[in-house]
């Protein structure tokens, strides 16, 4: 009832109320705002930062990728910890078959596969997706170890990883056109196709979803299966552009991608988010990697940075902030009737 | 009319044989969740002292002793966290680090005592930082820790420059490190008295049952008037203080200490509470189980290495131990349900 009326009020209100309720509903502000203030920062103290633009939409193209098929598995209240030992895993199989295309395949095969896996433990066995993905991300590493045999492993067509990392169209290099193709086509299915949009309700409420005959555990294969996929495809990336693949990659990467879709507004527990917040989240943290590496930062300092950020990312969730209004409301309450009985 | 009843009774007794049966499967998956451990950790011990060369000897069973002490000390403490219903701690990796660097480094300057409350100011505000995001905020702890582990790693190599710290070579530090009673060396106490201390913790006091109790329901455990954010926070505190002893043990045991002394630790510690029995989805548990699990891990890792199995097949066998543990775990669950 509360609602039908704020609608009809926002009508009301014309343009400028219902431009209201729409950015009310939206859930990137905390991102908008992230990376407002980091261009801010950074075109003041660093401009070389935007001078050298191939070089940040790679590193944003590099965390972004990752973080878009992510927001696949957060949208439904999951989460993909295997996608780091995914990336290096199937950089080793691209990387260990001779033919390239043939590698190509394996590799997106394996994404496709490992997706497959994890929806398996999660949705029929039952295991939180936590730690069914936190086994796998131990285990697929462990793969790649013994299928690389603890070495990196060089691509075997060098002048096919070294094209892959020039310029196509303009100063586009493949990584960053992949990483614009695969935003284009999760935003499409998400927003657009049933299924994408069912995405949302399973996160949201799944027994309600289950009982609107939404077939949920297609929807929860669906989305691990993306983020295999797409960490996948991010691994097939970062082996040809150094043509060598190595086992131990994408632990950091791991990092910034959760940061990335966390800080565009994707809650945790599913049923919020956009596929734009988690572009505009890996914006931030790209523009802000790239100006701290160019400012020569160290390492272990740029770590911190991520590592605060993604701790202030998930602390200030509406809903985090709600649950602390709420415990600070009872803390009051429980002095003020203590007061009253002393 | 008497067929129909005959045929009624039978459909009854149908019926009560299916369900019986199916409680079947269901108690004998969720008493192999909750006791395989004793049986599994007696047969891979039999099957080592069996087929195993090598792993009999005194040397190797002292080995063992020291390799499982460090993780198995982590692993007691994080019970807690894991029957508190809130998954895991990752961030014990630069815990046990951050212990470690600060014994050796701050005693080499200040003397022992001042690293020792210097490190455990450090395990406290790690178990502050932790506790209030997840108790207070409600945020997931999974991810809690994984940022607090970079930003624990990322200061401490900040400050450490990377390097690796040395102890003097005739000092405390070395004593206990390499110091023994019998075959069992020190740090196997430790944990053992570690254990006895923690389970005395969860079983006999106020606060373990609270612990169990917020792992269980949480919402109940609020309304019956507990402050829910100090439990939280009492757990990833139990947690933490075990961490540093966990890496006080692991810097004596080479007299060194390094940025990078925790990796893997909460892997493996998290495999040997799972399979000790103690179930993720909070509640249930034990800090004896978890010492089975050390054992059964510690092991089963030692049976791997003394066969010449690659570190990539170990890293393997422990990721699937870890998913059929909860599968069997969950399985369970379900069907008794």
């Amino acid at each position: 009832m509360s609602e039908i009326l704020e609608l009809s009020d926002a009508k009301s209100k014309g343009f400028l109320g219902r431009a209201g309720t729409v950015i009310g509903r939206r859930t990137e502000g905390r991102g908008i705002a992230l990376l407002s203030v980091i261009l801010v920062i950074v075109a003041l103290t660093e401009p070389l930062v935007f001078t050298a633009y191939s070089v940040t939409l790679g590193r944003i193209a590099l965390i972004g990728i990752v973080a878009l098929g992510l927001t696949a598995v957060i949208l439904m209240g999951e989460l993909d910890l295997s996608v780091a030992s995914t990336l290096a895993l199937s950089g080793v199989v691209m990387a260990s078959v001779p033919e390239l295309w043939l590698g190509i395949l394996a590799a997106l095969a394996t994404g496709l596969i490992v997706g497959l896996i994890n929806a398996f433990f999660v949705s029929v066995v039952g295991i939180n997706s936590f730690i069914a993905t936190l086994g796998m991300l131990f285990a697929l590493r462990g793969l790649a170890f013994v299928i690389s045999d603890e070495a990196p492993v060089s691509l075997v067509n060098k002048e096919a990883g070294i094209s892959f990392g020039e310029p196509l169209i303009g100063p586009l290099t493949p990584r960053v056109l992949i990483f614009i193709l695969v935003f284009i086509a999760i935003q499409i299915f998400v927003s657009k196709a049933q299924a994408g949009r069912e995405f949302f309700a399973v996160g949201g409420n799944r027994q309600a979803a289950r009982d609107a005959g939404i077939p949920v555990t297609r929807r929860i294969v669906t989305g691990f299966m993306i983020s295999g996929f797409v960490a996948a495809l991010a691994g097939i990336i970062n082996s040809l552009e150094r043509t060598t693949a190595d086992p131990t990659a994408g632990s950091t990467v791991l990092l910034t991608a959760f940061a990335a879709a966390i800080i565009g507004g994707n809650y945790l527990k599913g049923g919020r988010g956009s596929i734009v917040g988690t572009l505009i989240g890996a914006a931030a943290l790209g523009v802000l990697q790239v100006a701290l590496t160019i400012s020569g930062v160290q390492i272990p300092v740029q770590q911190i940075f991520i590592g605060a950020i993604l701790l202030i990312a998930v602390t200030t969730d509406p809903n985090s902030l709600r649950s602390v209004r709420g415990s600070i409301r009872t803390l009051r309450q429980g002095r003020a009737k203590n007061s009253v009985t002393t | 009319m008497t067929t129909k009843s005959a045929s009624a009774e039978i459909t009854t007794t149908d019926i009560g044989v299916t369900a019986k049966r199916r409680l079947g499967v269901a108690e004998i998956l969720a008493w192999s969740s909750r006791n395989g451990v004793f049986v599994f950790t007696a047969l891979l011990i039999i099957a080592a002292l069996l087929f195993v060369d090598g792993f009999a000897s005194l040397y190797n069973v002292t080995d063992v002793f020291h390799r499982a002490a460090p993780v198995g000390i982590v692993a007691v403490g994080m019970t807690f966290v894991v029957i508190s219903g809130n998954y895991l701690d990752l961030s014990v990796v630069a815990q046990v680090a951050t212990a470690g660097v600060i014994l050796i480094a701050v005693s080499n300057t200040h003397g022992i005592f001042i690293a020792i409350v210097a490190a455990l100011m450090a395990a406290i505000l790690f178990a502050l930082v932790n506790g209030i995001a997840v108790g207070v905020f409600k945020a997931n702890a999974v991810i809690v820790t994984l940022a607090t582990t970079f930003i624990g790693l990322g200061v401490l190599r900040y400050f450490s420059g990377g390097s690796i710290f040395f102890g003097p070579p005739d000092g405390i530090i070395k004593a206990f490190g390499v110091g023994k009673v019998g075959p069992i060396p020190y740090s196997a106490i430790v944990l053992l008295v570690m254990t006895i201390l923690l389970s005395i913790l969860l079983n006999r006091t106020n606060f373990g049952f609270l612990i169990r109790s917020f792992g269980v329901n949480e919402s109940a455990t609020r309304l019956g008037g507990s402050n829910t954010a100090l439990i939280v926070i009492g757990a990833f505190l139990v947690t933490a203080i075990a961490a540093m002893v966990a890496g006080f043990v692991l810097a004596a045991f080479s007299n060194t200490a390094v940025s990078n002394d925790g990796v893997g630790y909460d892997f493996r510690a998290l495999a040997a509470i799972i399979v000790g029995g103690t179930s993720v989805f909070g509640g249930r548990g034990s800090v004896f189980r978890t010492l089975l699990g050390v054992i059964f891990v510690s092991v089963l890792t030692n049976i791997l290495v003394l066969s010449g199995i690659s570190f990539g097949y170990q890293q393997i066998a422990l990721g699937a131990l870890i998913v059929f543990a909860v599968s069997l775990d969950a399985i369970g669950r379900k069907v008794a349900r």
